[in-house]
């Protein structure tokens, strides 16, 4: 313990910039890695517990890459841990709750899922089908590749230009 | 353009988006993807914008999620529309044979048929031999078929509420066009506009199902639906989607009033013509699918009509004896 107080006082200030000028961007990686804000805010919060007591500063030449990778390792963890709990609860075929490892799930306005719906219609099948099995079914890249029979690159292509049409639809309904 | 710029802004975010998440993303890129965020203020901004959607879209209720798979995540949907749903966790699906469906349908002698209809503007309350309760709105009809081993409603227009006795000897089931919807202890409300039918569960729960078999098919499926969901069957759209909705707006008809969720143009004015004294008419087909969310005072139609073109791009002209609806841009009509 009087180890990691010691080391602490090192680089405290630099996590102090660290934070004030990444925090915002490490948020949302991690939002965008974990599909949850609230998880996103969990993750970076260890992150930066982990940075602050480490105990080999010396061996790390850019904290900020560092702090990165720490969150982005924290974020595979959390998204196995979730993964093992579905399964689990899919195996139980029980519909409990499934604890911490879960985001929490949001009732969105009916407008808005029509809103989405709508959006998703002006584009091409396998556009939406392709974002619709990622973003909101949860199936991984790959796994949609092979169901659509289509390279992973593809897929990711398809999910990119649906997320960004349904971004655009939903602000224009938000500030039109 | 600026807003040319932000929408390059928005895909870029978009890809980002993608990229990170991918399983080949390294610390390389997450480099690239923070040197891209320093680049302008606004390109952090618009990827939090885009990865908050999606955020909010992975974590979904759970109808509003199965109904959006269904739809969209499902290419052979049309042929099988019912087996999707077997993973949703608030929707049962059975499946059961073709005779054992066909047994429902096929007609017995020695039944009792009786026409039930209303005029515009009128909603009509009865109770029908058996004890169950029907609410018929106005300008719809349905025929009743009781026989000893089953009660069978036909709804050919309109729309109408049912509080069953629930009798499971003599199973209720009301047709509508392509769906045939079973009681299984329930009030329930149907409304067929045309072949386009919408079914909400206010208590208890039915089983929904398609009565058009297609040629080869040998199973058909079941759809178990619950109170305070919602089903609608449009043949030329999607063919099912489950939706969610409450009681009071499903009968909110009652009381004068017609609430309606994410419907085409078209189906709100069919609907609302069995209220209108007045015949109401959509000129140009392109208005018919503008989506209405909303509720409409069938006692007020006329203040609704008022209002609709600040909705809409649409214009509103009374000609003798009815209204008009037309398309704004297009150069009035004579």
């Amino acid at each position: 313990m009087a180890m990691s107080t010691v080391t602490l006082s090192v680089h405290v200030d630099e996590i102090e910039k660290l934070f004030r000028e990444h925090n915002r961007a490490l948020i949302a990686f991690l939002q965008c890695r974990l599909s949850s804000l609230s998880d996103a805010q969990e993750v970076a919060q260890e992150a930066y517990l982990r940075v602050l007591t480490m105990d080999n500063r010396e061996d790390i030449d850019s904290l900020r890459s560092y702090l990165f990778k720490v969150a982005g390792n924290l974020a595979i963890d959390r998204l196995r841990k979730r993964k093992v709990r579905s399964d689990f609860a899919a195996a139980q075929a029980s519909d409990e709750p499934m604890g911490e490892a879960t985001p929490v799930h949001h009732a969105m306005a009916v407008q808005q899922v029509a809103g989405i719906r709508h959006a998703l219609r002006e584009l091409p099948a396998k556009t939406s089908q392709a974002f619709v099995m990622h973003v909101i079914e949860g199936r991984d890249f790959g796994a949609v590749a092979q169901t659509m029979n289509l390279s992973e690159r593809m897929v990711r292509y398809h999910v990119s230009n649906a997320l960004a049409h349904c971004r655009a639809r939903v602000d224009e309904k938000e500030m039109p | 353009m600026a807003t040319s710029k932000q929408n390059d802004i928005l895909h870029v975010a978009a890809d980002w988006w993608v990229r990170l998440r991918a399983p080949d993303a390294n610390d390389d890129t997450v480099d690239q993807w923070l040197a891209w965020t320093q680049e302008d203020a606004r390109h952090l901004e618009t990827f939090e914008r885009v990865s908050d959607l999606a955020s909010r879209l992975g974590t979904l209720d759970q109808v509003s999620r199965q109904s959006l798979i269904q739809a969209f995540a499902r290419p052979s949907a049309r042929q099988r529309r019912w087996l999707p749903l077997a993973a949703a966790a608030s929707v049962a699906v059975a499946l059961l044979s073709g005779g054992l469906y066909l047994g429902w349908m096929r007609l017995v002698p020695g039944i009792t048929t009786q026409v039930y209809n209303s005029a515009i503007a009128q909603n009509r309350d009865f109770t029908l031999s058996d004890g169950t309760k029907v609410a018929l709105g106005a300008a719809s009809t349905m025929t009743t078929q009781f026989g000893r081993n089953q009660r069978r409603i036909e709804l050919k227009d309109g729309e109408a509420f049912f509080q069953v006795v629930h009798d499971n000897s003599r199973p209720f089931v009301v047709a509508a066009g392509d769906i045939a919807v079973r009681d299984i202890g329930t009030a329930f409300d149907v409304r067929r506009t045309g072949e386009r039918v919408t079914i909400v569960v206010t208590q208890g729960r039915v089983e929904i199902s398609d009565v058009n078999q297609k040629p080869g098919q040998t199973q058909r499926g079941t759809l178990e639906v619950s109170a305070g969901q919602m089903v609608s069957y449009d043949p030329n759209a999607s063919g099912m989607t489950v939706g969610s909705m409450t009681p009071e707006q499903a009968t909110a008809w009652r009381s004068d009033r017609l609430e309606f969720i994410d419907e085409p143009l078209a189906v709100v004015i069919a609907n609302l013509n069995r209220y209108s004294p007045r015949p109401l008419h959509i000129a140009d087909t392109d208005l018919d699918k503008l989506s209405y969310t909303g509720s409409i005072r069938t006692d007020a139609i006329d203040s609704w009509l008022g209002a609709l073109p600040q909705v809409f791009p649409l214009r509103v002209n009374e000609k003798a004896g009815g209204v008009t609806l037309s398309d704004a841009e297009h150069p009035s009509r004579r």
